[in-house]
């Protein structure tokens, strides 16, 4: 794809992974997908959102609040959960990109939110063209499919070297946070050359880390995934947006190129912002079977309702499937998380 | 009565003595739905309740059975069997209410409630109703049917707000399917257009009601208000509410044509953003010690439902599900930021508010999104004194009495500097 010249980037808030990236690519321009810093006081998002919201979406206001790059030449936010979907407006209001969409990613998945979707896809690249002067094509739309088809391919590959005790968790994330930033080619390039790199690795020798599989939130600091690797497990799979949501299913290269995509994104693993969100745990049993998973391990960032909302059924659930269940409440900061160690350990223990 | 002897309030509409009547009706036809077989759904507010009564289903509304629990102090025996459950703190605190309320088999008048045919939700308003009822419906092995409102922001466009529609309509007709295939029911559209008559007339009385407190003195407190709403939720498209908003209107009415108010001495006008707290009502009543009535709740006035222009009383009866589409999209409870500084400006000139009490509600995330910002247009860009009250509509743990008189005092302070 020719993105040679200046690149200009859209940044995307997505409680998940239902960005429509190829639509984007389609537009000549790169999604960038913001993570959240936990080094980050939220002395401006304060003043937006009261104490008792997700600390994920305030630590994102506050980068949108202190100024997005230079090189941010709009924003898509993405129907999520309350949180997010009620803080846009904030965004419209203070934060001002130039360009801003919000996309109405159903909470449903049948036909008539599938014809849904469809609309609300046509209308963001509508609104692409018209804003950046551009022309979306079917041609393009198709090209950036495949682009985007190999990429989850590759990915799916190199993370089932987690299963061949070879590739940590913490590592696939840093990579996924990287095509989820980077010129698509490149990141293609890029994991295409991990996985020819891991094929060479030896496994790991901690023969003694728990398999486990982890659920939750949106989790996107590296670091508290080391945090947890440390703690003596290892994430063999994962039931989540930074894992295998981004890449378990691909889009289908026949056909109605937007209707492909709205289809692919109400076929992928479920998160808990949609409905059914139970149907995560049907999935995870899967992943439990295939895996040889030891136990589960769930993530709320503090004030996370969709996940909060499911904890109690997923607690009854893995208790009568006789698998080691821990949830746990996080904040967005580095010195909040060495509290959890103690929970962590005492939980690596009964597994 | 000579101006001595008068109080320093007046005692509530004689006609909302008969909302117990009204309400007491309600519960009876759910009880009398069970005796007799018939179908009965909860569903959450925000949907088409008047469907449900057109296909001959009973609702049932637990966000309603849950403020009744806080009414008699029993909300937060409730919540903490949820939380004993695993539900977090800072979860909802109607749907822990009603976790609690149905692990203990509470009675109905004590804001139990019992297991439905089937239950009907929405993320109109908010992700809880939907949890709640995935939650509660997967523990009752009931179907449960959501209905999926596109979320509209400040810069949705007319184009975006069509299909929208669309969807939601297409979602009605499989609505009608869904409760067809559950209880055999079909739908008679004579009797649609019959209940949505009449859920037009209520709507339309309740704001005429609110419109009578325009004027100075304003004839109605929350007393009338906050209990008066019920029927809005839980009974839109019969006839007995109507009658009693007509002897409320009536009564008010008389107050306005006699110069009577709520309050004998009305010093402050008001308006109260959010839910109140049912487990201590009183709170509102203190308000009068410093001479304070609330004139508007947007939370009450909300549920009155036919505040779109678009939705006329023609197209309500002759395209009843088109009118349905419009109404859940675009509505006071869940108007964009834009749109609800836009709107509070011009409620805050029509009923003459002196200042704005905002319930940041840490139960409610969609309610409290966006407050601090409607605060800071309306203190800047207007000039409206605003108050934030962090408190809790059903869990009285998070009240704390002696934060908010402080906060009160100084606010009425700076509304008399203002004088
Ligand atoms: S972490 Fe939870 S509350 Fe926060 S944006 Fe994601 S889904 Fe919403
Ligand atoms: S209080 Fe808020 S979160 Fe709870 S049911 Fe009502 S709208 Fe939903």
């Amino acid at each position: 794809m020719g993105l040679s010249k200046k690149v200009k980037k859209l940044a995307i808030i997505d409680a998940c992974v239902d960005t429509p990236e190829e639509i984007i690519l389609a537009a000549d321009l790169v999604p960038h997908r913001l993570f959240g810093d936990p080094s980050l006081p939220h002395s401006a998002a304060d003043e937006h959102v009261p104490p008792t919201h997700c600390v994920w979406t305030r630590n994102i206001l506050e980068q949108g609040l202190r100024g997005l790059p230079g090189d941010i030449a709009g924003l898509l936010s993405i129907h999520g959960c309350d949180c997010t979907n009620r803080q846009f407006d904030i965004w419209l209001d203070s934060v001002k990109a130039d360009f801003m969409y919000f996309l109405n990613s159903p909470l449903k998945r049948n036909n008539t939110a599938l014809k849904f979707f469809s609309e609300d896809l046509k209308e963001f690249a509508l609104q692409l063209e018209e804003y950046f002067k551009v022309e979306i094509t079917d041609e393009k739309l198709h090209e950036s499919i495949v682009l985007m088809n190999k990429i989850r391919e590759t990915l799916k590959t190199i993370s089932e070297f987690r299963n061949k005790m070879i590739l940590k968790y913490s590592e696939l994330h840093e990579l996924l946070k990287l095509v989820l930033t980077s010129d698509k080619s490149q990141a293609l390039k890029i994991c295409e050359d991990k996985l020819e790199e891991l094929k060479t690795r030896d496994s790991f020798s901690e023969s003694h880390l728990k398999r486990i599989l982890l659920t939750g939130s949106v989790l996107d600091d590296t670091s508290f995934i080391k945090q947890l690797e440390n703690t003596g497990f290892h994430i063999v799979i994962d039931d989540l947006c930074l894992g295998t949501h981004y890449f378990w299913n691909t889009i289908e290269e026949s056909g109605d190129p937007i209707k492909a995509i709205a289809q692919y994104h109400l076929e992928k693993p479920i998160y808990s912002t949609k409905v059914p969100s139970h149907a995560r745990y049907e999935y995870m049993k899967t992943l439990i079977d295939a895996y040889s998973v030891e136990g589960v391990v769930n993530i709320a960032q503090k004030f996370c309702e969709s996940v909060l909302y499911d904890h109690p059924f997923l607690k009854t659930k893995f208790k009568e499937l006789n698998i080691p269940y821990l949830f746990v409440e996080k904040e967005y900061n580095r010195e909040a998380y060495k509290q959890l160690s103690t929970r962590f350990d005492a939980f690596a223990e009964i597994i | 009565m000579s101006t001595e002897e008068e109080p320093k309030r007046r005692k509530v509409l004689d006609a909302t003595l008969g909302l117990k009547n009204i309400m007491g009706r309600h519960f009876l036809a759910i009880e009398q739905a069970y005796r007799d077989g018939k179908p009965t759904a909860w569903a959450t507010s925000g949907t088409p309740v008047e469907l449900l009564y057109t296909m001959d289903v009973q609702p049932m509304l637990p966000e309603n059975s849950a403020t009744v629990s806080a009414a008699q102090h029993l909300s937060k025996n409730f919540i903490e069997i949820a939380e004993e459950q695993g539900f977090s703190y800072d979860l909802c605190s109607y749907f822990k209410t009603n976790i609690g309320a149905v692990a203990e088999n509470a009675e109905m008048i004590k804001g139990g409630t019992r297991k439905p045919t089937f239950m009907l939700s929405s993320d109109v308003i908010c992700d809880t109703h939907v949890d709640w009822f995935q939650t509660q419906a997967e523990r009752m092995k009931v179907p449960h049917f959501t209905i999926d409102v596109p979320h509209i922001v400040s810069n949705t466009n007319q184009r975006q707000y069509e299909y929208y529609k669309k969807y939601v309509s297409e979602q009605l007709w499989e609505l009608m399917d869904f409760i067809e295939v559950h209880t055999g029911h079909k739908l008679d559209i004579e009797k649609a257009k019959k209940v949505a008559r009449n859920s037009y007339e209520l709507g339309t009385l309740w704001q005429e009601i609110f419109d009578l407190r325009k004027n100075i003195p304003c004839p109605v407190s929350t007393r009338d208000t906050f209990g008066g709403l019920f029927p809005l939720f839980t009974m839109t498209g019969l006839k007995a509410p109507i009658r009693l908003y007509k002897r409320m209107y009536r009564e008010a009415k008389e107050r306005v044509d006699d110069g009577i108010g709520a309050l004998r001495e009305e010093k402050y006008r008001l308006a109260f953003e959010g839910i109140p707290f049912w487990y201590n009502l009183k709170f509102f009543s203190k308000l009068e010690q410093w001479g304070a009535i609330i004139v508007y709740e947007t939370y009450t006035y909300a549920f009155s439902k036919y505040v779109n222009p678009n939705v006329t009383e023609q197209m309500v009866i002759s395209k009843p599900i088109e009118a349905m589409s419009e109404l859940m999209l675009k509505f006071w409870y869940i108007y964009d930021l834009q749109t609800r500084i836009k709107k509070y400006k011009e409620m805050v000139d029509e009923w003459k508010v002196d200042g704005v009490l905002l319930h940041n509600n840490m139960s409610c995330r969609p309610n409290s999104c966006g407050l601090y910002d409607l605060k800071r247009h309306l203190q800047e860009d207007y000039d409206i004194p605003c108050l934030i009250i962090d408190c809790d509509m059903n869990d009285p743990r998070k009240m704390n009495e002696t934060q908010l008189e402080n906060k009160l005092s100084s606010f009425f302070e700076l509304l008399e500097q203002r004088k």
